[in-house]
């Protein structure tokens, strides 16, 4: 049975195609450390990068990584990344 | 522990002497902060785990993240701090062991057994569930057959396959293309294709994207 969300994410998913072209998975990471950097630093993606950000959209995998970079480059900044093993 | 800059990160990596195997413990350390703070902080499926286990965790998986950056070391450009191209190797690794241990039994045949893809008709969808406000239902009712209708006309058997297990099941693109035969990267552009043609098939029909996307955000 689908509930709401499920038919939320099939939409999202049909309609996500991005317009931009395909980047791939490989093209993305070379660019990921990178990117996460600049976020991290406060820069906005879509401005940095805009297929990137496409391509995030549309690739968890992708995302996942590059999120978990951010917070982790904003804890080490910030400090909370050495309280958090205390 | 030591602050390098990037050329003295490489140095002393490769290097034949001490300074190789103060560098490495300097990286594990460095990997191991940084993951445990994805696992503790970032993971809400793992906040039933103790803060002992979670550091045992990330203890392993910075060691094998090590590793990979060893493995890996040629391939780094110098275009953003080293520390930063090794955490994203050790959230890489992180993420593929979480997801492995995730979806170790997984299976396509299953996901075609418990046949949870799309109904033939979208009337079970609000079934016993009032997740959908009344008002729009007979409307999402008609594009949830519209959908199903184009995803068996449109795609071939592998996209219908993969966009399920993807849209659907949360199944990572990983743990997809090895069940499937293939690559990550080659999975993401037979997803890509099929989203494609699906999109193409239903604005055919008058379905455009905006529509889509407000009809199914209305609460």
């Amino acid at each position: 049975m689908m509930h709401d969300e499920q038919l939320r994410k099939i939409v999202d998913h049909i309609f996500q195609a991005h317009p931009e072209g395909v980047i791939t998975c490989e093209e993305c990471d070379r660019q990921l450390h990178c990117l996460a950097e600049k976020v991290a630093a406060g820069a906005s993606l879509s401005e940095l990068w805009p297929e990137v950000e496409a391509h995030l959209d549309c690739c968890p995998n992708c995302n996942e990584v590059f999120q978990a970079l951010v917070s982790i480059l904003r804890a080490e900044t910030s400090g909370a990344l050495y309280a958090a093993d205390n | 522990m030591a602050d390098r800059s990037n050329e003295q990160w490489l140095l002393d990596l490769q290097s034949a002497s001490g300074s190789q195997s103060l560098a490495l413990e300097d990286l594990r350390q460095r990997l191991q902060r940084g993951v445990f703070y994805y696992l503790s902080r970032e993971r809400s499926d793992l906040t039933h785990l103790s803060t002992q286990e979670i550091n045992q965790m990330a203890e392993d998986l910075a060691q094998d993240a090590t590793l990979r950056v060893m493995e890996n070391l040629g391939s780094f450009r110098g275009d953003s701090r080293f520390t930063t191209w090794a955490t994203k190797i050790a959230v890489r690794v992180a993420i593929s062991d979480l997801r492995r241990a995730r979806y170790k039994d997984y299976s396509l045949d299953d996901l075609t057994a418990e046949g949870d893809t799309l109904p033939a008709g979208a009337t079970n969808s609000v079934t016993g569930t009032p997740t959908i406000g009344p008002e729009n239902e007979t409307e999402r009712a008609d594009v949830m057959q519209k959908i199903s209708r184009a995803m068996e006309e449109a795609l071939t058997e592998r996209q219908h396959k993969a966009l399920v297990a993807v849209a659907l099941q949360d199944v990572s693109l990983d743990t997809l293309a090895e069940e499937m035969g293939t690559n990550r990267n080659a999975l993401y552009k037979l997803l890509h294709d099929a989203r494609r043609k699906l999109r193409s098939h239903l604005e055919a029909q008058g379905l455009t994207t905006q529509y889509m996307l407000d009809l199914f955000r209305q609460d």
